[in-house]
């Protein structure tokens, strides 16, 4: 099914978040949309499967004019997509996410179907599981096999190796080239121009709103870098080790419950001023790991001791960890760290360690400006938080950090991020808070924890498999930790 | 503006489709009906001075659910708090010994907060503490502070010789609060609901407090990363709801009635969750709501004195009004996630 | 969002501010009486007695035209107060307010001395007899006691267990002298024209709170009712408002036990379920309303309290006798003639029931023997009496 957009522009109140966008994506290929975040790919995508109303423009399938008025169309029409954050039921089974929405058929045939497709793919799915005890990965996967196995005929993936590993790339890819082999067309939303030359055959580039590039494979990167951002990113070299201070983070003995094994045997000290990248496979351990850090998750046994103070068995580790200026972003930023409808400024008020009775908005507003134009937030003071984009999010969370802290833990801080985002909140952190400050960071780019980190810790299945200096490993043996491989062995 | 201009008029529609339905299903002539209604409210001085203290206890009990609403507390239990705060009152008026009506008036305006605004802090410690939802929390308690007062009326606190549902001995004249001559609501009455409006106002909209509870309301897991602790702004918000509704239940005694009665709170906990809903939980609304539903209450009594119908349907009438506005914002919602 | 809400408070304003309009003038020469009752105008009781004797005064009483408005009560009309009726009823012409509740006292008497323009009549009170009480509001009650009399004794004549219950509304001194004074109706029959052992009778009063069913707040009249017959009771006497009790004994019918039940208030209280139905002593207020509506139209009123008895030649006579016991098809031919006789002997004097020796239920001296018991004692009975079961506080 050839999809065709023409001529389609979407405005949010003033903002024209898509101006005259016609493209097609032809049948059995794969489709590559690419642009900086908040160009406006998702919001092409949320008119495609029906979740936002087009201002202008048409789209045909098959030649045919369409309306797309609700998600019920879309998927009449065939069209599927995959979200960057699941949506799904997380209080059920991975057997009952993937049974809703597909066609009747016995609980028997829809577990067989399920089964078959989990090894098709490669993918570890017990159909029994509460979706709630799942990895953001493994609950895209569930996702994914029941859009194939309802009969998707367009799918849509957004960011899809977001929250997968480096191994489940490995089976996925050969899988979507199969899907698209088979008649499907299938649209990839992405930042991430190596993944996009792998797989797609066609490229369209967004730019603030408009497409900028079309290009079909073999690609050439510096034009699709500069139809992106204009200008090709520069790429720094790795800045020296900074010096090593007196123990900030002391883990004597710990064993904690969370994500899919917990963590155990975790003995390890931080000391002031290291930048740590935590490796691991979605769901190893790491998410664990920081949240014992940040107070908000407790040990089953074992101590914790932040800036030599032993962390209470109780709510008030939290506290406790926050007067120690430790700072936590998650991942989730809307879920766990912004408040949806509150405006930005207001975000800055509450941030304040001293709230005075009355609420400055003045004072606010001054704030967020500034933070708005040193983090190069694409927004207004008086905006909520729901309606920025990911990265903006992202940046809203650095503007929201405190200078002054100690020790900040970051749970994938440029998730959703293009390259250039990425690397200017890297610029952030290393440049304004203080080169005493300690940041343990996660993240599922190798490169980025190489870059970044002065030691990495690899997590494998609950457990710290590699503790080692940067300079000390290397690309390979850190993949090998993560997916369980014995260096020796390699 | 067009929207706005649009929602006007689907909005009274609905409203007069609804009402006018119910009325023709009743056999009762649809404009007589409203416009009796509406002499009833406000034909005159002393009508509406009674619409009046229907006002107040319902802005205070709105005011209060305000506070509750902002931090995504469905505070049921309003009903009860309103019933605590009578009882807080009576019983400071029951004190034997205090010759100033001043002082023990003032003691009794006291204890109602500290009655309601307990009886909210049980529903937030159950919360927070028990993991009882604060629905449930709320209804239990209701129920619990109704058979309080019950007893009270047929125990302890009966007349001499009578135990009846007409409630206590009616207080000494000098604890009546005094009301302007030819009114039927009490100037304090009047001055509180006022104070407690724009304080509201004040704390909702310009103070940290305001803008804290927002965000507990919106994202308690955040909240955490910003060291503000959702449960003790739980408790403090429900603690000056329940003080706000005690304070109702106060006038209800000093004011209204003059005495304890088993219906103290009049319905009007219910009424005012309606009324905070359909006001889109501002505090600008809720004056001119409260003044609407009021009016509605007190000149429904007309269509069974003039058209001999039942004046339950004002209850109706509010229902209808909740519904449509519910139906316009769910519609609107709907439209813009399209 | 929020323009869309207050959008729609904004209609509503708008919806209600057109139907604005002056109020229609009334005729002059008419004389508007206003009611107040309690609970619902239809009853089959207490209200409905007064809402018909109102219609009555409007076809008999030139002029006259009644306005009125029901379930005056907090729980019923929240937030509204007899006062502020009152002044509703005034301002649409009423001269004359009736109101029909003991529970209205305090407010028919604020409304009183707020209106001194405007006659009152308490129904059961007794302010008048104070001489302190504004000068326009008089009491009217019906000596239901020989009602309830002779709904005590055709219980008594009927009754195959001895075991009488009594479905009493809230306790005051008006509730106690009427389950006493069926008490001693009962006792009568039981004694004296059965000749049976007076310990052999049992006669039991269970209060439920209020004048009818508020449900959640008064104990259910129909599960009291129920529980008396399911405990072997066997007449069923109501002292409330409402016909639960009557309903009850009607369904207990149907199912094949013998029982039956006396209703109260009202004529016509039989009407729901005739066939269980002993009878009803009824109230006829035509008789004390046209006397104050007549007098505050003749501007001859003066404050009166008004305790009217039956006609006792003519008992059924709507146009005099304020009291009557109406015969119900329940009540055996037999029984309804030992009936007659002893409400001749009631009428004559023969019959005096409040009579020594009659002792309180705590065994304290009431009355010794030879001792007859004054107005003023019946009216403010205590207690209830040595025999009865039940709360008397």
């Amino acid at each position: 099914m050839d999809v065709l957009f023409q001529h389609i522009s979407k405005k949010f109140g003033s903002v024209k978040a898509l101006t005259d966008v016609s493209f097609t994506a032809h049948s059995g290929s794969i489709h590559g949309l690419i642009g900086e975040n908040g160009a406006g790919k998702s919001t092409l995508m949320k008119i495609l499967t029906g979740y936002q109303s087009r201002t202008s423009g048409t789209i045909l399938i098959d030649s045919h004019e369409v309306t797309l008025d609700n998600p019920r169309h879309a998927s009449k029409y065939g069209i599927g997509m995959l979200y960057q954050e699941p949506m799904d039921f997380i209080s059920l089974t991975v057997l009952d996410n993937f049974s809703l929405g597909s066609p009747k058929q016995s609980q028997q045939e829809l577990r067989f179907a399920l089964e078959s497709l989990t090894i098709r793919f490669g993918f570890h799915l017990d159909p029994n599981r509460l979706v709630e005890s799942l990895t953001v990965g493994e609950r895209q996967q569930i996702e994914l096999l029941r859009l194939i196995h309802c009969k998707t005929r367009v799918l849509i993936l957004d960011e899809p190796t977001t929250g997968i590993s480096p191994a489940q790339k490995e089976v996925l890819f050969p899988a979507l080239k199969q899907l698209a082999a088979d008649g499907m067309t299938i649209l990839l939303v992405s930042h991430k121009l190596e993944e996009v030359a792998t797989l797609c055959d066609e490229v369209t580039v967004l730019r603030h709103g408009r497409i900028t590039h079309h290009a079909t494979a073999p690609f050439h990167f510096p034009d699709l870098l500069t139809a992106m951002f204009g200008s090709i990113p520069e790429r720094k070299d790795k800045e020296a080790v900074r010096k090593k201070g007196s123990p900030v983070l002391l883990m004597q003995n710990i064993e904690a419950a969370g994500e899919r094994h917990g963590l155990q045997n975790c003995d390890i000290s931080i000391a002031e001023g290291e930048v740590i990248g935590l490796a691991g496979l979605d769901g190893a351990g790491q998410s664990t790991f920081l949240r014992l850090a940040a107070g908000l998750t407790l040990p089953e046994h074992g101590t914790i001791q932040l800036f030599g103070k032993k962390l209470p068995r109780s709510t008030k580790a939290g506290k406790l960890a926050h007067k120690l200026k430790t700072f936590f972003i998650p991942a989730d930023r809307l879920e766990e760290a912004l408040f949806a409808n509150v405006s930005l400024s207001d975000h800055f008020s509450l941030r304040e360690k001293q709230s005075p009775f009355w609420h400055s908005q003045k004072r606010a507003r001054s704030q967020a400006k500034k933070a708005i134009s040193t983090f190069s937030i694409k927004a207004q003071p008086d905006d909520h938080a729901e309606d920025l984009s990911g990265g903006n999010q992202q940046r809203l969370l650095l503007a929201l950090l405190d200078s002054l802290s100690r020790l900040v833990l970051l749970e994938n801080p440029t998730r959703g991020l293009d390259i250039r985002s990425g690397h200017r909140v890297w610029q952030y952190l290393k440049n304004e808070l203080s080169p005493k400050t300690t940041i343990i960071f996660s993240s599922p780019e190798l490169d980025e924890l190489l870059h970044y980190s002065d030691r990495v810790l690899v997590f494998h299945d609950g457990e710290i498999v590699l503790d080692s200096a940067v300079t000390d490993t290397s690309h390979d043996s850190v993949a090998a930790a993560m997916t369980g491989l014995d260096e020796a062995l390699q | 503006m067009k929207k706005l201009c649009l929602d006007i008029v689907l909005g009274s529609l609905l409203v007069s489709g609804f009402t006018a339905l119910v009325l023709l299903i009743a056999g009762a002539p649809v404009l007589a009906a409203f416009q009796n209604i509406w002499l009833g409210a406000f034909a005159s001085t002393s009508k509406f001075s009674q619409v009046l203290s229907v006002w107040v206890p319902l802005t205070l009990c709105s005011c209060g659910l305000l506070y509750t609403f902002r931090a995504n507390l469905w505070n049921i239990g309003i009903e009860g708090q309103v019933i605590m705060g009578a009882i807080g009152a009576m019983t400071a008026l029951r004190i034997p010994g205090i010759e100033s009506p001043v002082l023990i008036l003032t003691l009794a305006f006291l204890a109602s907060m500290i009655g309601g605004g307990a009886w909210g802090l049980l529903i937030g410690i159950l919360k927070t503490r028990g993991g009882v939802h604060e629905i449930f929390g709320g209804l239990g308690l209701n129920f619990v502070a109704q058979a309080f007062i019950l007893w009270l009326i047929f125990g302890p606190w009966k007349r001499p010789g009578i135990a009846s549902m007409s409630g206590t001995e009616l207080l000494a004249h000098k604890l009546w609060l005094t009301t302007p001559p030819g009114w039927r609501v009490a100037t304090i009455g009047l001055l509180i609901a006022a104070a407690a409006l724009i304080l509201t106002w004040l704390l909702l909209e310009k103070s940290m407090l305001g803008l804290k509870l927002k965000a507990i309301g919106k994202n308690p897991k955040a909240a955490l990363l910003y060291d503000i602790s959702p449960e003790s702004y739980y408790l403090t918000s429900i603690i000056i709801a329940g003080s706000c509704a005690g304070l109702a239940g106060c006038l209800q005694v000093t004011a209204v009635y003059h005495r304890l009665i088993p219906s103290i709170s009049s319905g009007y906990g219910y009424v005012a969750l309606l009324l905070v809903m359909l006001a889109g939980y501002r505090v600008i609304l809720i004056p001119f709501l409260a003044l609407f539903f009021a009016g509605l209450n007190v000149g429904a009594i007309q269509l069974p004195i003039v058209l001999q119908l039942d004046s339950a349907l004002s209850g109706v009438i509010q229902g209808c009004c909740v519904l449509s506005a519910l139906f316009i914002l769910g519609i609107r919602q709907k439209r813009r996630q399209s | 969002m929020k323009k869309s809400l207050s959008g729609i408070a904004l209609a509503l304003f708008v919806a209600f501010a057109l139907l604005i309009s002056p109020i229609q003038s009334k005729a002059s020469d008419e004389f508007i009486f206003g009611l107040l009752m309690v609970g619902p105008a239809n009853d089959h009781g207490w209200n409905q007695a007064h809402f018909e004797a109102g219609k009555e005064i409007e076809k008999h009483i030139p002029g006259s035209k009644m306005i009125y408005i029901d379930k005056v009560n907090p729980a019923d009309r929240p937030g509204i107060t007899v006062p502020f009726l009152v002044d509703d009823l005034v301002s649409k012409g009423a001269k004359l307010i009736i109101g029909n509740s003991d529970d209205m006292k305090d407010g028919i008497r604020e409304a009183a001395m707020l209106n001194p323009d405007i006659k009152f009549i308490h129904i059961s009170g007794d302010d008048a007899l104070s001489p302190e009480s504004p000068a326009n509001l008089s009491n009217l009650m019906g000596k239901m006691e020989y009602g309830q009399m002779m709904a005590g004794f055709a219980a008594a004549m009927t009754t195959k267990t001895g075991k009488i219950g009594y479905l009493g509304p809230l306790i005051n001194d008006e509730t106690k002298r009427l389950a006493a004074a069926c008490f001693l109706g009962a006792r009568y029959a039981w004694t004296t024209v059965l000749k049976k052992d007076p310990a052999t009778l049992s006669f039991k009063v269970s209060w439920i709170g209020f004048w009818f069913n508020i449900p959640g707040v008064t104990a259910d009249p129909t599960q009291v009712a129920k529980n008396f017959f399911d405990s072997g009771f066997d007449v069923l006497i109501s002292g409330i408002d409402t016909t639960e009790a009557l309903i009850v004994a009607d369904q207990k019918k149907k199912e094949g036990a013998a029982v039956t039940a006396i209703p109260y208030d009202f004529q016509g209280a039989c009407d729901p379920a005739p066939d269980a139905c002993l009878g009803v002593p009824y109230f006829n207020w035509f008789p004390g309303y046209s006397h104050f509506i007549n007098s505050a139209k003749n501007n001859t009123w003066k404050k009166e309290w008004l305790w009217l008895g039956p006609e006792w030649t003519d008992m059924n006579n709507n146009m005099t006798s304020s009291i009557a016991f109406q015969n119900g098809k329940a009540l055996a031919d037999g029984v309804a003639e030992q009936l007659a006789v002893f409400t001749k002997g009631l009428g004559d004097g023969s019959i005096s029931l409040f009579s020594g020796p009659l002792n309180f239920q705590d065994k304290s001296v009431f009355l010794k023997k030879g001792e007859t018991a004054t107005d003023k004692q019946i009216w403010n009975l205590p207690q209830l009496l040595e025999g009865m079961v039940g709360a008397s506080k």
